[in-house]
């Protein structure tokens, strides 16, 4: 036994040494300006040397807080470099004239007031706002009714339910050209007396859109309801049907009320992901279109608010203004996320 | 169970049940379609079946695959490679972390969990920017190159997909008794042998769960990939191929959709095969996410 | 047993993370020492074999460019690997995002006005023995000569001359407006006889057309009827966004007779595709295209072997030139394998490769030692306008960057009909000022 805890010992403190070890001369390499290949992986078997070495360490007392450690370190440290530390540095970016790569000047607030006087931006905040309001509305009454369809006893249901969902299996890049394929050739083609496709026109366009997005989501959504309609008890509605109560009375006064969790849940996630709607909009319009808006001629007529900050830093160069863009956007999407929470809380708390 | 509705109601519901599936497929149908078709008859007719032939439909496929901005083989190749890479390690180090979550009652584990939920808000617009130059920057401090390379995307789908993971997993971890592991400990397992052990195969069918919606998410995702690996790097993702290859002003409308035909597939496919599974991991998420 | 299984599993998910981070050092190892070694001599880097990198922005060119990169191989023993992104758009976005990610190749294709995006990040060619052969190398007045001109390239209102023949229109008289209306008045009442859908191939779409209307047609309002090196326009037009408002009328009336004569199909929702191969087919007498257009029209099945020529925009009486000239230059990046890629370039200049350029990619050349000429049939057309001294030059790739995405849709809302001509020159107008002053 102590042999063994001995022979351990060694072990572990081989393995803990020789990782420090591996990883100061990699970082020293580092410092040191040689661009050496080895560099990384020298680093790699550094860090796995004394996570082994930890492991191994023979203390009883420890031992749990250290296998803690290790468990939480992978995730954690992942989750630190690309979530937590570029949010702040993100933050600090967007008061400066970062470019991307550097930046010399900090500019206060001048990003974050020169974005509302820019009628562009001004346009896409709204367009998004439409969006959500309307694929809110649209992508839920929809996905109840195909809900209402498929919890109904027909033959081949299972069918039904698994070709509504397909659409949501596929990117939204690949779903965007395929639509575009069908506005400007299909749909031309089916109704002649169009004079061009609709995603010519910015108000057509953003009607295009919509249309997309609701094929694509609401067969996700349906799948949700009808989670939702199933949990209502088939007791209640006998009661209702004995009570001879009509399959509309039914619907309004028991299964919607009964259901409500399961509408505050599909009304969030389509807010959000309509808030955050991105690949279709960049591969089906690219975000043209043009419009009076503000007394300007403005040419991003269905931008919408992601595409507008990838653009606005990407395309044209202004990485500390799109990050600035970036924060509102982070804002007024944590503000309806925590609207969201508290009606739901209170909701439950009906219930 | 109750009042059987009429024949006529039925039927019409059949009906409208059809028709509605006709729509929702009828996108799929035409890419299959006029990836059989030359340009000419896609012009002339973009619906009927003018035409179609099986030979053409190879002539495009070889245009596709063999495509210097496409290279689908290789794309699908990293899209697979990455896939099953950021699931296998977001399953392992999730669960990890969810479970010292859940047994380690103390200030730090709080404050861990809840920085892991509440980022589960921030949009990828606000991180986007500065994390490229982060990586950037790291990569050139250790030495391997996280840009446009593979443990460069897969360390930053654990770092995006972490969030959710750990808060679905943590909700199921919450639930078995601790019981279970105090009478192993008793045993004489060592903490790390209680995990793997007792809770990990008690784990299967949350991991199902964050495995599907994850793997749903990181096959399909376009703006990190395309950040991250870029149009031309050696390294592409699917979604990134054919935008690659889409973006370019050629537009040969059979080609695009054949390269859209050959990026649908494999997710049809997996479908077909574990519909059951992709529905209710589907759901699963969505009522807990 | 079970702990085994586990310990296995174990095992294999800590052996694929390490081999996901092996594959990425083994690939550094490849590419890194390169990089080392030409911070600090030229001389091994030859000797390592991953060669230099060209980044091409002109897809239909890949193959020939790939073949040049062979007989390169072939002559000298040095690798050049090509890298091509689709749409000359794309390139530049792309490229910002390469750099972004320490990924820069040592040669990459930019447009005159994007230097600025790359301001001490271009070697300076000053001094290299090409530049005595050529008239067209990109000149910036603070880094120097920076780029290498690949190619020329022309556009103007492109001519099917079998079609013009036929009814009986000279291309050599269209120098004013007066002719142009009576020659397309002409045209037009003799379409059916002809077998033209429409006068006109020109396609304002702005989603995927628009560097051809914001650039390359809104390029002759800039240059047309001026000498190469004459700046008034584009130095106007970098002052804050003016324009012209007189010259400005003159082009929309122009651009009003080609909505009007040309083909609706095309004109708001078509394609580059659409358009190219409506040419070739001979149902437009004129499209809106440069001589880029060459390998798509020869290789067209409806193509029957007739000549093209380039016409003037006469939106002004006395208008007689066309825009000729590098669009784009090869430019090479500082911090790369500097003297590798200059030798690559000089190269690229000489007898064997410009054979490639010319003769495979039909591309014009630059250089006045080059003794082939393409067989662009557009090359005579071009060749006479040169020689007559009857070019305009490129300076619509000096306007400030992203420019095209905006007004490449006020040309969309003419098109439709939303935009009369007052309208358009005073939404032209606007739109430019407000891209100018953000």
């Amino acid at each position: 036994m102590n042999e063994a805890s001995g022979s351990k010992k060694m072990l572990s403190l081989i393995c803990l040494i020789g990782g420090v070890v591996l990883l100061i001369w990699s970082l020293a390499l580092d410092f040191m300006g040689t661009k050496a290949g080895y560099r990384g992986a020298l680093l790699v078997i550094g860090i796995i040397g004394i996570i082994v070495g930890m492991y191994l360490l023979p203390t009883l007392k420890y031992h749990r807080t250290l296998i803690y450690v290790i468990f939480l370190f992978p995730l954690l440290f992942a989750f630190v470099v690309t979530v937590i530390i570029p949010l702040f540095l993100g933050l600090f970016y967007s008061f400066t004239n970062w470019n991307g790569i550097r930046y010399t000047e900090f500019v206060g607030l001048a990003n974050y007031t020169r974005m509302f006087k820019q009628p562009s931006f001004l346009w896409s905040i709204l367009l998004t706002t439409l969006f959500v309001v309307f694929n809110m509305i649209l992508v839920n009454l929809v996905a109840f009714l195909l809900a209402l369809l498929c919890t109904s006893k027909l033959k081949g249901m299972g069918f039904f339910r698994a070709s509504y969902f397909l659409p949501n299996l596929i990117g939204g890049i690949v779903l965007g050209y395929i639509w575009q394929f069908i506005f400007s050739n299909v749909v031309t083609q089916i109704f002649k007396g169009m004079k061009y496709s609709m995603l010519a026109d910015t108000k057509t366009a953003f009607i295009a859109i919509i249309i997309v997005y609701v094929w694509q989501y609401a067969g996700y959504i349906m799948l949700i309801y009808i989670t939702g309609l199933n949990t209502v008890p088939g007791d209640v509605l006998e009661a209702a049907n004995i009570d001879g109560a009509n399959a509309m009375q039914t619907l309004f006064q028991i299964k919607i009320p009964m259901i409500a969790p399961t509408i505050t849940i599909c009304t969030f996630l389509t807010l959000t992901s309509a808030f955050k709607q991105f690949d279709v909009n960049l591969s089906l319009t690219n975000g043209t279109g043009s419009l009076m808006f503000m007394g300007e001629f403005l040419t991003n007529g269905t931008q919408m608010l992601a595409l507008n900050i990838y653009n606005t830093a990407v395309v044209e160069n202004e990485y500390a203004f799109g990050q600035a863009k970036a924060f509102l956007f982070f804002v007024i999407l944590a503000c309806v996320s925590i609207a969201q929470v508290r009606i739901s809380n209170s909701k439950e708390v009906e219930l | 169970m109750h009042r059987k509705e009429p024949t006529s109601r039925v039927v019409i519901k059949f009906v409208i049940a059809i028709i509605i599936a006709i729509y929702v497929l009828f996108p799929f149908a035409l890419v299959v379609i006029n990836s059989c078709k030359q340009t000419a008859d896609i012009t002339a007719n973009p619906i009927g079946l003018n035409g179609v032939s099986i030979g053409q439909l190879m002539r495009n496929l070889s245009d596709v695959i063999n495509n210097s901005n496409f290279l689908f083989w290789q794309a699908f190749g990293y899209s697979v490679l990455i896939t099953i890479l950021s699931l296998v390690l977001l399953a392992l180090f999730g669960s990890m972390t969810a479970w010292v979550i859940c047994r380690n009652k103390t200030k730090w584990a709080t404050l861990i969990y809840f920085t892991f939920i509440a980022s589960m808000i921030i949009p990828f617009q606000v991180v986007m920017l500065p994390l490229i130059s982060t990586f950037r920057d790291v990569g050139k401090f250790i030495g391997i190159p996280m840009l446009q390379s593979v443990p460069g995307i897969v360390f930053a789908y654990l770092g995006f997909g972490g969030a959710m993971t750990v808060f679905i997993l943590t909700g199921f971890i919450k639930g078995i008794p601790y019981d279970l592991e105090e009478a192993a400990s008793i045993d004489g397992c060592r903490p790390e042998q209680v995990f793997f052990k007792v809770i990990f195969p008690l784990l299967t069918p949350v991991i199902t769960t964050v495995t599907i919606l994850n793997g749903m998410w990181i096959w399909n995702d376009y703006l990190l990939p395309s950040m991250m690996l870029g149009q031309n790097g050696k390294v592409k993702t699917l979604p990134v191929a054919v935008q690659a290859f889409v973006g370019s002003y050629v537009k040969q409308w059979n080609l695009i959709l054949t390269a859209a035909l050959l990026a649908i597939i494999p997710m049809v496919v997996l479908f077909l095969f574990a519909q059951k599974q992709i529905m209710e991991g589907m759901i699963e998420g969505a009522v807990k996410g | 047993m079970k702990k085994k299984l586990l310990a296995v599993a174990l095992v294999a998910a800590m052996a694929a993370s390490l081999m996901a981070c092996g594959g990425g050092s083994s690939s550094t190892s490849s590419s890194a020492p390169a990089e080392g070694e030409a911070t600090e001599a030229a001389a091994p880097a030859a000797a390592s074999g991953e060669g230099i990198r060209l980044l091409n922005g002109k897809p239909e060119i890949h193959d020939q460019l790939m073949a040049l990169a062979a007989k390169y191989k072939e002559e000298t023993g040095k690798v050049v690997n090509i890298e091509t992104i689709g749409g000359d758009t794309n390139a530049s976005d792309e490229l910002k995002k390469m750099y972004q990610a320490d990924n820069m190749p040592d040669i990459f294709v930019i447009e005159a006005n994007q230097a600025a995006n790359w301001d001490g990040l271009l070697a300076d060619l000053t001094g290299e023995a090409w530049t005595n052969d050529t008239d067209y190398e990109l000149v910036d007045a603070k880094m120097g000569t920076i780029g290498f001109p690949y190619t020329v390239e022309a556009t103007a209102l492109a001519y099917n001359a079998e079609i013009l023949e036929k009814a009986g229109v000279d291309p050599a008289t269209l120098t004013s407006p007066a002719a142009w209306q009576a020659a397309v008045e002409k045209i037009d009442g003799m379409k059916a006889d002809l077998g033209l859908t429409a006068v006109f191939g020109w396609c304002a779409e702005p989603a995927n057309l628009g560097w051809s209307s914001g650039t390359h047609v809104f390029a002759q309002y800039l240059d047309a009827g001026l000498a190469q090196d004459d700046t008034t326009y584009i130095d106007m037009l970098n002052d804050g966004g003016k324009i012209d408002e007189a010259r400005m009328t003159n082009f929309a009336a122009f651009i009003g007779m080609m909505n009007k004569y040309s083909d609706p199909d095309l004109l708001v929702d078509g394609t580059y595709d659409d358009q190219v191969a409506g040419f070739a087919a001979g149902k437009y007498a004129f499209v809106t295209q440069g001589n880029w257009i060459n390998g798509a029209v020869i290789g067209s099945p409806d193509y029957t072997g007739w000549k093209m020529g380039f016409a003037p925009y006469a939106f002004e009486d006395g208008i007689d030139t066309i825009i000729a000239g590098p669009p784009s230059f090869w430019t090479v990046y500082s911090e790369g394998k500097v003297d590798d890629a200059k030798a690559f370039l000089q190269w690229v200049s000489d007898d064997s490769a410009q054979d490639i350029l010319v003769n495979q990619a039909n591309l014009i050349s630059p250089f006045n030692d080059c003794k082939y000429t393409a067989a662009d049939p557009f090359a005579e057309s071009i060749m006479g306008y040169m020689a007559a001294g009857k070019t305009s030059g490129w300076h619509t790739m000096l306007k400030k960057d992203g420019l095209q995405n905006k007004t490449c849709q006020v040309f969309a809302e003419y098109a439709k009909g939303t935009l009369d001509q007052a309208q358009f020159v005073s939404t032209m107008a606007q739109v430019i000022a407000s891209y100018y002053n953000q």
